[in-house]
């Protein structure tokens, strides 16, 4: 059997990771893996060469255009995009793992087989619009996450989290399935979009099952992006998992089912107009309890990764906001800030490695004078938490900007204004980030101990938080090319219902 | 040379942030070199931006020097990168190049650390000032009014005073409220308008109802009031004043308030005409408050860089009296006042400064008998003061007097009243001036060994006295020829006025007998009469 180009397109973003995976997992099979570094060093290699080919890969594909349906795989712009987020990610990840992970003295080659994995499962998800294959999809990308979460066996509260991660997860990906399920049952075809032009004929588009079933599905993504009242599992899942799959997990996590809820709800299930409408109201109603829950509670923490969390929380809420909104602009915006996002999140999660905070250190208490200590990364890390706050002229203003304005063009000045005292209130937890860094000394218990300790060396996670600073002043000096050149075609060109 | 030629506003306010950067590149034991460098580079500025904005003849609208070309277009708004110097910001962007240099020689060694960095961070705050001042495209403007945020934050937050953190974190976060609101409003009218071209939002704005209209107004306005500061939304600033290191104050006295102002005549007012005519008592009303509320609050501080903070409330509060007089006089006195307020406070707080470097308190009760110690310093202080208090021959006069004037002449009936109120601040003003003065300096000497005075080894030296030398000289030009610096904004502000009172005001169509009758009743009411907010917001949702 032989495949056309375009065919080899729709698989190999699939294939190169997860032939890296095999390779990586081969590897780490020599037990010495701890101990020899050439080992090591080659797992890292090997994982790192995997993620750059499919991103070159995707990136060429990008210049040809959308590729023709194969096998359910629909790798059009959307899919590409999602590629190619997934892919730097993951890149940002594992240069940050390496760091991390010899800080905690736990450098295992399966965590990397795990996150390839993952990366497989997130492509598939964001591309297809075939029932099977999303829940294929969701499963693929969830299940090594779980373990991911977990992976550090040697802390106790790594397997705790992992585990409360894994049960809530497993609840909601049962309720997508049910939801899938209940569609089926009544369509009788896998194929949302089928499923939903056959739905509307039959006049079932307001029937209890199919709003059942929708809602259900809608459960599964908001699960994901851990939207209120389904993000329980947030701050615990972060704190217990290692500092790179944490920024891995709200990035890319939050990343493709925004993707996936974007191909599916306003994508496939467009032709169900009433079923949207319902969807959106919930969405609207689910927001304003995320902006609200998710800032509220960032405001009291007191260790940065549940800060973080709560903050990752929050930012579900305003891309939400822009489905609410639901126009084609909003839309665009939505994944401008996903990539906005992308890189403030990975950053302040990498800046954490690039401090040497490792275990339970990671308190605001223990970030204290870091910034004029590490003057690039305290720059990169007032780049991030001012971003993140949504300040111009950073990326995260612009995120906003197209967000808000799409809500208030469609009549929704209220929940703009809401929308815009969150960021009010998240500004104050983001500043507490910076007074840490730069506003307080260190304590005179923290200076003796950092003496006695040797001095932290994280290049590779420094690097990464670099480029993500980068990235966050591209998105904040050069909006347009990425607003336009990459969402924008990536809506238009991916989502033909939108054009 | 080219580029220049076609980019000189560009080169002005962004010439800071290249410096800015380079100097937080250099490395910390190069702090020094850095300071001297950030001055340097300041006073080229300050000399370039004379020699271009004052070399250049206005064109016929007043326009100094322009750039406009087509930036992007985000979701379907397109933005215009487009600067400008006219006759309504030609002098205060002068006042920023001016003060920035200024400030730093003049603190030169009051920070003992990381002073690279902060001359760094200096630099950022004068592109994010002269960018707002320039800017002719609301949302540029809106980028600079937010990105001017955080090196202030970091000024105060990392050189303040014992209680830095939270005077950052208070001056961020109110400021930020502020302007988010105000962000949503600006969408809602580049919505409409189709970009952030202000005069075509200023159609678009017209064309709405007028219960719209009120509200995006009071969206405009608060968010610069807050900025201004107006009563009641002045609670930042005495800490954020009070904390920041002396050089901050200054800038923030003399520059940052002024933004506030500037947003009213330059955007607020002439967006939204109906609005600003119906609004105009409330803003006065509030004017008249802080005037006198600032100079009693004044009178009792203990601190005196807390006195001066709150005389900034007080006299920002004459400033807005003008704007809300919708006279051409009032409005010039305002323009006047703002370079008088950004000088003279400017001033005060440097003097302020070089005093606490040396004694280590500004407790008015740990001085007495300075004059003795200090001869220069007294003299110089004393001038100041003087011109603070609006003494005649001295620029403060000038300024609260055309004020008054204008607010006495307005015709609104309320304007009489206000005006003899709004007086009995400046005889406040002179109170908690000349009062501090003699407790500071008069009177015998405080001997006591842990006292401000005891510690006081050395008068002005000559770098301290090069700084002052200047502000004297301009107090007393703008003292005795105003003329200078008016002289550009006269067109400008009679035009807007002109566009202002055009649309024949809805609310205060008065024949000149009703005029005349309700002046008289309002002569002699009480204050009581004079509840603003009710009847105010009752007409703007009917």
């Amino acid at each position: 059997m032989s495949l056309t180009p375009s065919q080899w397109a729709a698989l190999l973003p699939l294939l190169i990771p997860a032939f890296g995976a095999c390779l990586v997992t081969l590897m780490s099979i020599d037990k010495d893996q701890a101990t020899t570094k050439w080992i090591r060093g080659a797992m890292y290699g090997t994982a790192l060469l995997a993620v750059g080919a499919s991103f070159w890969y995707l990136t060429d594909l990008w210049r040809t255009g959308s590729q023709p349906t194969f096998f359910q795989l629909h790798m059009d712009r959307l899919a590409q995009f999602t590629g190619i987020f997934v892919a730097v990610a993951a890149a940002l990840t594992i240069l940050q793992s390496w760091d991390h992970f010899h800080q905690e003295g736990w450098v295992k080659g399966e965590t990397l087989a795990l996150l390839l994995f993952a990366v497989v499962g997130m492509v598939l998800f964001a591309s297809t619009t075939h029932f099977v294959v999303l829940f294929l999809g969701l499963e693929l990308f969830s299940l090594p996450l779980y373990a991911l979460v977990g992976t550090v066996r040697a802390r106790s509260e790594s397997a705790e989290g992992g585990m409360k991660y894994f049960l809530t997860g497993a609840v909601a990906s049962s309720c997508f399935l049910m939801g899938g399920v209940l569609i089926y049952g009544l369509s009788g075809t896998f194929d949302l979009a089928a499923a939903a032009s056959i739905l509307t004929v039959q006049g079932l588009a307001l029937d209890p099952l199919v709003l059942v079933g929708a809602a259900l599905m809608l459960l599964g993504f908001l699960f994901k992006v851990s939207a209120v009242p389904f993000h329980q599992w947030t701050p615990d899942a972060y704190e217990a998992s290692p500092h790179p799959i944490a920024g891995f997990m709200s990035v890319a996590t939050k990343g493709v089912a925004f993707i996936a809820l974007l191909r599916v709800f306003p994508g496939s299930f467009g032709s169900l107009g009433p079923v949207g409408a319902k969807m959106q109201a919930v969405l609207a109603v689910l927001a304003v309890a995320t902006l609200v829950l998710g800032n509220l509670t960032a405001l009291v923490q007191s260790n940065v990764k549940r800060m973080l969390a709560y903050s990752s929380i929050s930012h579900a809420g305003y891309l939400m906001l822009g489905f609410v909104a639901g126009t084609p602009a909003a839309y665009t915006g939505v994944l401008f800030y996903l990539v906005i996002y992308l890189a403030m999140n990975m950053g302040a999660f990498g800046l954490l490695t690039a401090f040497g905070l490792v275990g339970e250190q990671t308190t605001f208490e223990d970030l204290r004078g870091l910034g004029w200590k590490r003057p690039a990364m305290g720059f990169s890390a007032a780049v991030f938490m001012l971003s993140l706050a949504g300040i111009p002229p950073l990326g995260g203003f612009y995120g906003k900007y197209m967000i808000f304005r799409e809500l208030v063009g469609t009549g929704h000045v209220g929940l703009a204004i809401l929308g815009v005292i969150a960021s009010l209130v998240s500004a104050y937890y983001y500043l507490r980030f910076l007074v840490a860094l730069f506003l307080q000394a260190p304590s005179a218990e923290a200076e003796r101990l950092a003496s006695d300790r040797p001095a932290v060396r994280a290049p590779l996670a420094g690097a990464a938080v670099l480029v993500s600073a980068a990235i966050v002043l591209a998105g904040g000096f050069i909006q347009y090319a990425l607003a336009d050149g990459f969402a924008k075609r990536a809506i238009t060109e991916g989502l033909g219902l939108l054009r | 040379m080219t580029w220049l030629n076609l980019h000189p506003l560009t080169f002005l306010v962004f010439a800071p942030t290249v410096l800015g950067f380079l100097l937080m590149a250099l490395p910390h034991a190069l702090g020094k070199l850095a300071r001297l460098l950030g001055f340097l580079g300041a006073l080229a500025i300050f000399v370039l931006s004379l020699a271009w904005l004052l070399g250049h003849a206005p064109a016929a609208g007043g326009t100094v020097m322009a750039e406009r070309t087509p930036w992007f277009t985000l979701v379907g708004l397109p933005v215009d990168y487009a600067l400008a110097v006219d006759g309504l910001n030609l002098w205060l962007v002068l006042l920023t190049t001016f003060l920035v240099p200024l400030t730093m020689l003049g603190t030169w060694n009051s920070l003992k650390d990381r002073m690279g960095t902060f001359a760094a961070l200096f630099l950022l705050l004068e592109t994010g000032m002269l960018g707002a001042l320039v800017a002719q495209d609301l949302f540029v403007f809106y980028l600079f009014w937010e990105a001017m945020l955080i090196p202030m934050y970091f000024m105060i937050g990392v050189w303040g005073g014992d209680e830095r953190r939270y005077a950052a974190n208070k001056f961020f976060l109110y400021t930020l409220s502020g302007s988010l609101l105000w962000l949503v409003a600006l969408l809602y009218l580049a919505n409409k308008a189709g970009g952030f071209n202000p005069a075509v939002m200023a159609q678009a704005a017209s064309a709405l109802p007028f219960g719209v209209q009120g509200w995006l107004f009071i969206a405009f306005a608060v968010a610069f009031a807050i900025k201004v500061p107006l009563f009641p939304l002045h609670t930042w600033l005495p800490d954020a004043h009070v904390q920041a290191p002396t050089a901050g104050s200054v800038i923030l006295a003399g520059v940052l308030l002024k933004l506030g102002g500037y947003g009213f005549i330059r955007f607020a007012i002439p967006m939204f005409p109906q609005a600003a005519m119906h609004y105009a008592k409330p803003i006065a009303l509030l004017s008249v408050i802080a005037i006198v509320y600032g100079a009693l609050v004044a009178m009792v501080q203990r601190d005196i860089k807390k006195l001066v903070a709150y005389s900034s409330v007080s006299h920002m509060g004459f400033v807005m009296l003008g704007l809300a007089s919708m006279t051409v006089i009032g409005t010039q006195g305002a323009m006047l006042q703002m370079l008088n307020h950004g000088i003279s406070t400017g001033a005060l707080f440097l003097l302020v400064g070089m005093l606490y470097d040396r004694a280590h308190t500004r407790m008015i009760a740990d001085f007495g008998g300075v004059a003795v110690k200090m001869p220069i310093f007294t003299t110089f202080f004393m001038i100041v003061t003087l011109s603070s208090i609006g003494l005649p021959l001295t620029n403060g006069f000038v300024g609260e007097f055309w004020i008054l004037n204008g607010t006495f002449l307005s015709g609104f009936p309320w304007g009489r009243f206000y005006a003899c109120l709004a007086t009995s601040g400046v005889v406040l003003g002179a109170v908690y001036m000349l009062w501090m003065f003699m407790r500071v300096f008069w009177g015998p000497e405080n001997k006591d060994e842990d006292s401000g005075t005891h510690h006081l080894h050395s008068d002005l030296n000559a770098r301290e006295i090069a700084v002052m030398l200047p502000i004297v000289v301009l107090i007393v030009w703008m003292g005795v020829h105003p003329k200078t610096f008016v002289a550009a904004s006269e067109t400008p502000v009679a035009a807007l006025l002109q566009e202002v009172k055009a649309p024949a005001p809805r609310t205060f169509v008065l024949t000149p007998a009703v005029h005349e009758a309700s002046e008289a009743h309002e002569a002699v009411g009480a204050a009581g009469a004079h509840a603003p907010e009710a009847p105010a917001a009752h007409e703007v949702h009917p």
